[in-house]
């Protein structure tokens, strides 16, 4: 924040545009490539007209892919939003969604839902997950809150730990007798931007899209609490109300973008990394570098998912355990992993 | 990958459908309905190795479909294993399960020290020539659920090239074990079966027209299935249906090829047998429910037009069953219309 970071805003900024034409560039490819080979001329006027023409070529451009590269968009701008607020937010370099109990929460409720409710489709568990998400944290939240200090970091990620443990526990309960919801929630779990339409996205765009607003006011305040519980309080910071606030839109980015797609991992945890490599330690940087870079990685994944299997496709999650374990190693390994 | 565990899934419940029939109540009471034979007993097993005891078993544990084959001719297994629940396994269901222990709800797991304290003198179950295993005892089973094949020998017909085959290879065991198949009730499933059977022939063979795919639509992937590796499909060929192979099974899981839901509508039957073993004699609402959830899966003009006929995937075991089925598919046969895919 000093005059070093004011003298890079100029080029920080022309690398902010840059990776949004990139994102732009990469939602093109992915509605004009894909496991099907559909001619670009044909692609392009289902684009331009928003008409299926009565085709395949169109329902699959129009029905499929559209909804698709949104949500590719919108849920990697969320989950790499939310794993920078998060981990500014409780200093932990490793911090990711998951351990807010959000996966293990929203896991539950769709194997629930599987199990008792007779639902069987993503359509329909979609808001199983999101409600359990936000279970999850509020418990998880309420838990750290407890005794004087109120939520801490450390007091939030044990409560994160033995509350996914405690869920984790009893969606194993129930797959484990119940082979048919185990076979069911697999494509779930897998992570994948496939098999979800317009339903889908329509439901949890606009959570994810306030929750992205949100997420991107919160620069200032990380950046107070990223100097100490003490010093922030002295720059006039609401310690409690800051935590409270910017753990409740971690929720709704996560929640909404693991109800939708399943836990997709490594997005939210080494996106905020790459960014704050990028950056420096300004949280108004870092948090819009995420929202632009957890697109582009989660759209080239699915681009390639959808590539190298024809006629079939692999899901992005996959895709990005494959990829993500290397790259990951790499920033820890070379990367300056800033102290938080 | 997803696609893999779906396969495997499939397969393993197919796999799975092999009921051992264990028919062991407590004492020497033999569970078996039948008069058993005395004397040295023998049967040659799917496998083609010789079993030969010096009694005829009475004491049966058997898998799923190898129970309801055996109790098709009246011979009563002490004990079943199941590779779902009871109430959802198509070969289980209204079968007279009274007095006979359940051993096994689900893929890979048998509750091996309950079939020990019914002390079998035989297990039954399918072989399978692809696995070389019988039901049961495959690769990927809990370790602990293999140990069933120490209780007794295991024998079984073979999942082979025909469902037909199959369930002849039942009826000769469960003569072998002393069952009346002749019995007029008994033998009257078959003759039904076999005037089934001929017109089945009778109405595919007349059917050029007709091009045909079994499908196992299933979440955001259409699985196509490979005849090669479903003996209820190569009956129906060889029975004069133009059943089609895909073109590109799975490299690495020949039983289907795997197409994305963009790729639905690679192929353009006239008539699509539904893979419906979860969810028997419904396939009318299974289409108009995947073609709700899936924008593509009307591009196949057949499920626009509502041409799906059930396909009794993988668990076929008796006359009756099979009967009942081809029946229907007959109808379907005899009222599609060939030129949906054109």
């Amino acid at each position: 924040m000093g005059t070093e970071s004011r003298r890079r805003a100029p080029l920080l900024a022309a690398g902010l545009v840059a990776l949004l034409a990139l994102v732009v560039a990469l939602a093109f490819v992915s509605l004009t490539q894909g496991s099907r080979d559909i001619a670009f001329a044909d692609a392009m006027r289902a684009l331009l007209t928003l008409q299926a023409g009565d085709t395949m070529d169109g329902t699959v451009t129009l029905e499929l892919r559209v909804p698709r590269t949104i949500l590719g968009i919108l849920v990697g701008a969320a989950l790499g939003l939310a794993g920078a607020v998060l981990q500014g937010v409780t200093r932990n370099p490793l911090a990711d969604p998951g351990i807010m109990g959000i996966n293990a929460g929203a896991a539950l409720f769709v194997v629930v839902a599987i199990a008792w409710l007779g639902i069987t489709h993503v359509q329909g568990y979609v808001w199983f997950g999101m409600a359990g998400a936000l279970v999850a944290t509020v418990i998880v939240y309420t838990i750290a809150s407890m005794g004087r200090e109120g939520a801490t970091p450390v007091k939030l990620a044990l409560a994160g730990v033995a509350v996914t443990a405690g869920f984790a526990s009893v969606t194993s309960a129930v797959m484990v007798t119940r082979t048919d919801v185990l076979d069911q929630i697999r494509f779930w779990q897998v992570g994948s931007l496939a098999g979800r339409y317009e339903p889908v996205v329509l439901g949890v765009a606009p959570f994810l899209l306030l929750g992205t607003v949100a997420a991107l006011a919160c620069g200032r305040t990380l950046n107070g609490l990223a100097l100490g519980e003490d010093t922030a309080r002295g720059l006039g910071i609401d310690v409690r109300r800051a935590r409270w606030a910017t753990f409740a839109v971690v929720t709704v980015l996560a929640g909404a973008a693991t109800a939708a797609c399943g836990p997709i991992v490594f997005v939210g945890l080494v996106i905020p990394h790459v960014a704050r490599f990028v950056c420096g330690p300004d949280y108004r940087w870092i948090l819009p570098y995420s929202l632009a870079l957890g697109p582009v990685v989660l759209l080239l994944a699915d681009v390639v998912g959808r590539l190298v299997a024809r006629p079939g496709e692999v899901q992005v999650g996959v895709l990005l355990c494959v990829l993500g374990a290397p790259a990951f190693i790499a920033v820890v390994r070379w990367g300056r992993l800033a102290e938080l | 990958m997803t696609s893999r565990i779906r396969s495997a899934a499939l397969v393993a419940a197919s796999l799975a459908l092999p009921l051992s029939a264990c028919g062991g109540s407590s004492e020497a009471e033999p569970a078996s309905g039948a008069d058993a034979p005395s004397g040295p007993w023998s049967f040659t097993d799917g496998s083609g190795e010789e079993v030969t005891l010096d009694e005829t078993p009475t004491r049966i544990i058997a898998h799923a479909g190898a129970a309801r084959a055996l109790m098709s001719f009246g011979i009563e297994p002490v004990a079943i294993y199941a590779d779902e629940s009871v109430d959802s396994d198509p070969n289980l269901r209204d079968l007279d399960l009274d007095g006979i222990e359940i051993i096994g709800e689900e893929w890979g797991k048998i509750d091996v020290e309950k079939a020990a304290s019914l002390r079998p003198d035989l297990i039954v179950a399918d072989w399978w020539p692809a696995e070389e295993a019988h039901s049961g005892v495959e690769n990927g089973v809990e370790a602990t659920s293999k140990k069933i094949a120490e209780l007794a020998p295991m024998v079984g017909a073979t999942q082979g090239e025909s469902i037909l085959a199959l369930a002849e290879g039942y009826e000769d065991l469960a003569k072998s074990l002393g069952a009346d198949v002749d019995d007029a009730e008994i033998a009257a499933d078959k003759e039904r079966f076999e005037e089934v059977r001929a017109e089945f022939e009778e109405v595919a063979t007349s059917r050029d027209d007709l091009s045909v795919y079994a499908m196992s639509p299933y979440e955001d992937k259409v699985y196509v299935a490979n005849p090669e590796f479903a003996p209820e499909l190569l009956d129906f060929i060889a029975w004069g249906l133009d059943l089609k192979a895909p073109e590109t099974p799975d490299p690495d899981f020949p039983y289907w090829e795997t197409l994305s839901m963009e790729n639905a509508d690679k192929y353009q039957p006239d008539l699509i047998l539904w893979d419906d073993r979860d969810d028997l004699d419904n396939v009318a609402e299974l289409n108009a429910d995947y073609g709700e959830q899936q924008p593509t899966w009307f591009s196949i003009k057949a499920a626009e037009a509502g041409a799906v006929a059930s396909w009794p995937a993988f668990w076929l075991h008796t006359y009756g069953d099979y009967a009942d089925q081809l029946e229907q598919l007959t109808e379907a046969i005899r009222d599609a219309d060939g030129t949906v895919g054109d």
